[in-house]
């Protein structure tokens, strides 16, 4: 069956509570920087909710914007890579090859969204913490560039199940960390080539939009618009 | 008029001894100097190293501004290469009189611009110490670079304009190697005779130099100029709000040529200074020079506006937060790029008396070669750190590992230069020999003045 | 092929081109009288150049067997790695035309570069070649190729005539 990942996200359900990114950092082996160095700018987490404000206090209200690595189609960050470090792989993902990368840095200049990463430093994981560690991917070391896999390692196993079985990846096996820990159930994970699977119905809401679409990086993220009016 | 069928006018031996004074004698000071640049040469090594054992984020760089003062050095000294051959190619095609005394010195400048510009990727890059993943050679990690990425177009684009400029600056240099192995003893004598691969002078040699110099000369003109527009593309490919501009190729290059020159004019007035050339060296090149600085400063002006322009029209939203930067968080450097490099530069150059004072054209050009950094500065990081989405705004400052690695690249520079005059012939002697044959003194009236007598059988314009 | 080259030094050009007047009369061809001088003489103000100047067109063999392999290497690229980035296709024209114009002029330099020098004669350090340092002194010191003693002792006359200081023959190459 042809792959193609997608992710949706549904902004009329997202509060915000940032359970996504705590379960990314978990899953991802994603370091923990400490106070100072995110004051510098230098967040490891792979998603981040980014929070708006729409209208002057006292009617100010948060908007909350998770934004993951859109996956791109046309991806701005693979072209400008010297080293083909980062690719597009066979399900159409985005793919990041640590070993190759060498740290110039022009995928995360060249990628709109600001997702990309850079290992400012080597990582440690004090005793007992390294054992939180998933062993399903490596830890990544200074110099390297790491961003948001849509948890391929999940996706893999799923897949690499599936055939064992001898039969073809069923809707909602493959479900990246943020995913399957969003409490409100913002996040849909799935494969849109699959006419019957959810996120197909999904991407057809009349709300759906994709961030920066003007840019033609035709993410494989939609967004699906916040509604406005009463009990909102 | 003496003679003017004796090629030489002056004592060819006292001419030799005057242009290579920086060749003999070795004093304490040039120890000193010599020491103390490879001081903060070691320094700035020690600290790159201190900054590849520990990390990137020993550097002031965040997200978004992964790219910072490394990268706005590379494109300034690469920048500041295109004085020297370019400059030097162009004079000789177009046969400007008074080249002769700056040729060597702004080739050399080149060259050795280039080899410290060419460090600053290799010193920016997150895993230096796996530099060679971006070399196409076959290996069994089944690694290959990506034509695609303009990393790449810049790599082989600098890999041609480095070999090609010493090229230019070795097959220049060659008559007076010759000159040089004649009059050495000792050592000297074998080094330059190896240098000089025996060039003697002969009729057949010397028609057959001026045509090799002439294709040089044509070949590196366009070397240069895709060289930068290369240079201007890396920005200019991205999807970076501000970067993603057509006119980028041409502006880097006339940027680039701006301050090359403005290089060439302190170079040319130390040389001066250090080594007594003063009556090599007149106020006709200097004023020559300052002419050209002039019209580069207007041409940069010319592009700036019609770049900021285009933008401020438009007020494309993305574009514009970039440039509304410009008037708040990095105001101080906008004004110095402005200021140097147009508004108190152009009408101080536009006076006949600062371009004819050499003290007061060095001050200008160390003003335009410090407002053309602030330039790379700023077309380096306000783009990145207003990028598309506000929420990951982040400002960037230098660190102190960043400036230490910055001045060890201006030591290595220098010392380069230091040494380099010291054991090469730092001025043309044999183009200025030529051009003193070439001269007589002809009355007209009551004056004397200098009428240039130029052979239009041999080397039309291709000697150097 | 050594042989014998009378040499002799002149302190101008005008001796120097009369006594090259002196041995073409002997006669001597063309080819086998030159100068050495510390700066360029004008063709024909003492002798002439009989051979054409033919390694310019190995600047254009080098530019092209550059651009062949700037091709080689973008086109083989495409083949032996085709890997899809940002959605394109394999094959990219602009990026081909940079690389293969970047390595086709370094093959122009490096073929006028070698085959100037070929033609120079540079790089020949194990023949012996006529040399006088003292022309870095502003005298130019002209040549003659000669065969036999005969032809030498009138081409050492025809210097000595025009003036010419330290006349003598040498062995070596020009």
């Amino acid at each position: 069956m042809n792959i193609k990942w997608a992710m949706a996200i549904d902004l009329d359900r997202c509060t915000g509570c940032g359970a996504c990114v705590v379960a990314c950092v978990a899953e991802n082996n994603i370091p923990v920087v400490g106070e100072a160095e995110v004051e510098k700018g230098r967040l490891m987490q792979w998603l981040r909710v980014a929070r708006y404000w729409e209208g002057e206090y006292p009617e100010a209200q948060a908007v909350y914007l998770p934004v993951p690595c859109m996956q791109c189609e046309r991806a701005p960050c693979e072209t400008v890579c010297p080293v083909y470090a980062t690719y597009h792989n066979e399900d159409g993902l985005n793919a990041m090859v640590y070993n190759r990368c060498v740290g110039t840095r022009y995928c995360a200049n060249n990628c709109p969204y600001s997702v990309r990463v850079f290992n400012w430093f080597d990582h440690k994981w004090e005793k007992p913490l390294d054992e939180q560690l998933s062993p399903d991917l490596t830890t990544r070391s200074r110099g390297v560039m790491e961003k948001c896999t849509f948890c391929i390692q999940r996706i893999r196993r799923a897949k690499e199940t599936a055939e064992e079985e001898g039969r073809e990846i069923r809707d909602g096996e493959a479900v990246p960390a943020c995913v399957q820990t969003c409490p409100p159930g913002a996040l849909l994970f799935g494969n849109m080539a699959d006419p019957h699977s959810e996120i197909t119905r999904k991407l057809k809401d009349p709300r759906r939009f994709r961030l920066m679409e003007h840019l033609g990086t035709e993410p494989r993220v939609v967004y699906l618009k916040r509604q406005k009016g009463a009990g909102r | 008029m003496n003679g003017s069928d004796h090629l030489a006018r002056t004592d060819p031996g006292a001419l030799y001894r005057e242009l290579s004074r920086s060749n003999l004698p070795t004093t304490k000071k040039w120890y000193l100097g010599v020491a103390l640049l490879s001081l903060v040469v070691l320094w700035g090594v020690g600290c790159f190293i201190y900054m590849m054992k520990t990390g990137m984020g020993v550097t002031g760089l965040n997200r978004p501004v992964m790219w910072g003062v490394f990268i706005a050095s590379f494109v300034f000294w690469i920048g500041l290469s295109h004085s020297g051959t370019l400059i030097s190619a162009i004079l000789r095609l177009t046969n400007a009189t008074w080249r002769a005394p700056i040729l060597r010195g702004a080739e050399a400048m080149t060259a050795f611009a280039l080899m410290v510009g060419g460090l600053f990727p290799l010193l920016h890059i997150g895993r230096n110490w796996r530099f060679y993943y971006m070399i196409p050679y076959p290996n069994s990690r089944q690694l290959w670079p990506n034509l695609r990425s303009p990393l790449m177009w810049d790599a082989v684009a600098i890999n041609t304009y480095l070999l090609g400029s010493l090229t230019f600056l070795y097959f220049g240099m060659i008559p007076d190697l010759a000159i040089a192995r004649d009059h050495a003893t000792g050592w000297r004598k074998k080094f330059y005779s190896a240098l000089a691969l025996g060039f003697r002078g002969t009729h057949n040699e010397w028609r057959r130099y001026h045509v090799a110099s002439t294709i040089f000369a044509i070949l590196i003109i366009p070397v240069a100029v895709s060289v930068h527009s290369i240079v201007g593309w890396d920005f200019a490919m991205a999807k970076v709000p501000g970067w993603h501009s057509t006119i980028f190729a041409p502006y880097f290059v006339t940027g680039a040529i701006f301050s090359g020159i403005a290089g060439v004019v302190i170079v040319m007035a130390t040389l001066r200074k250090v080594f007594r050339l003063e009556r090599v060296l007149t106020v006709v090149q200097f004023e020559n020079l300052g002419k050209l600085l002039c019209t580069m400063s207007l041409l940069w002006g010319y592009f700036y506006f019609a770049d900021f322009l285009t933008v401020w029209y438009n007020r494309n939203p993305e574009e514009w937060e970039v440039f509304r930067s410009y008037a708040a968080d990095y105001l101080p450097l906008f004004l110095v790029m402005i200021g140097c490099n147009f508004v108190v530069s152009f009408p101080l150059l536009c006076m006949r008396r600062v371009r004819r004072s050499i003290p007061a054209l060095s001050v200008v050009s160390l003003m335009i070669v410090i407002g053309m950094y602030a330039e790379r500065i700023m077309i380096v990081v306000p783009s990145l750190a207003r990028r598309n989405d506000p929420f990951i705004w982040h400002n960037y400052f230098p660190s102190w590992v960043e400036f230490s690695i910055l001045a060890g690249a201006l030591a290595l520079f220098l010392l380069l230069y230091t040494i380099f005059a010291k054991f090469f012939p730092i001025m043309a002697i044999n183009d200025i020999q030529e051009r003193l044959f070439q001269t007589t003194d002809r009355k007209i009236g009551g004056v004397t003045v200098e009428s240039i007598g130029m052979p239009h059988d041999t080397g039309k314009g291709g000697h150097g | 092929m050594s042989g014998i080259v009378v040499v002799g030094l002149f302190d101008a050009v005008d001796p120097a081109a009369a006594a090259a007047r002196a041995l073409r009369a002997l006669p001597l061809p063309e080819g086998d009288v030159t100068t050495l001088s510390p700066m360029p003489l004008p063709d024909g103000a003492v002798c002439r150049d009989p051979r054409g100047i033919g390694f310019p067109r190995f600047t254009l063999v080098g530019w092209f067997a550059g651009a062949l392999a700037g091709l080689a290497l973008a086109l083989g690229t495409y083949l032996l790695y085709p890997l899809i980035t940002g959605g394109k296709a394999i094959i990219s024209v602009p990026p081909t035309l940079i690389v293969t114009y970047e390595v086709a002029m370094l093959g122009a330099l490096a073929g006028t570069l070698i085959a100037g020098f070929w033609e120079m004669g540079l790089c020949r350090f194990r023949t012996r070649l006529i040399h006088d340092p003292r022309i870095q002194e502003g005298k130019i010191l002209l040549c003659a190729r000669v065969s036999g003693d005969e032809e030498a002792r009138r081409a050492m006359d025809a210097m000595e005539t025009a003036g010419g200081t330290d006349v003598r023959p040498e062995e070596g190459e020009l």
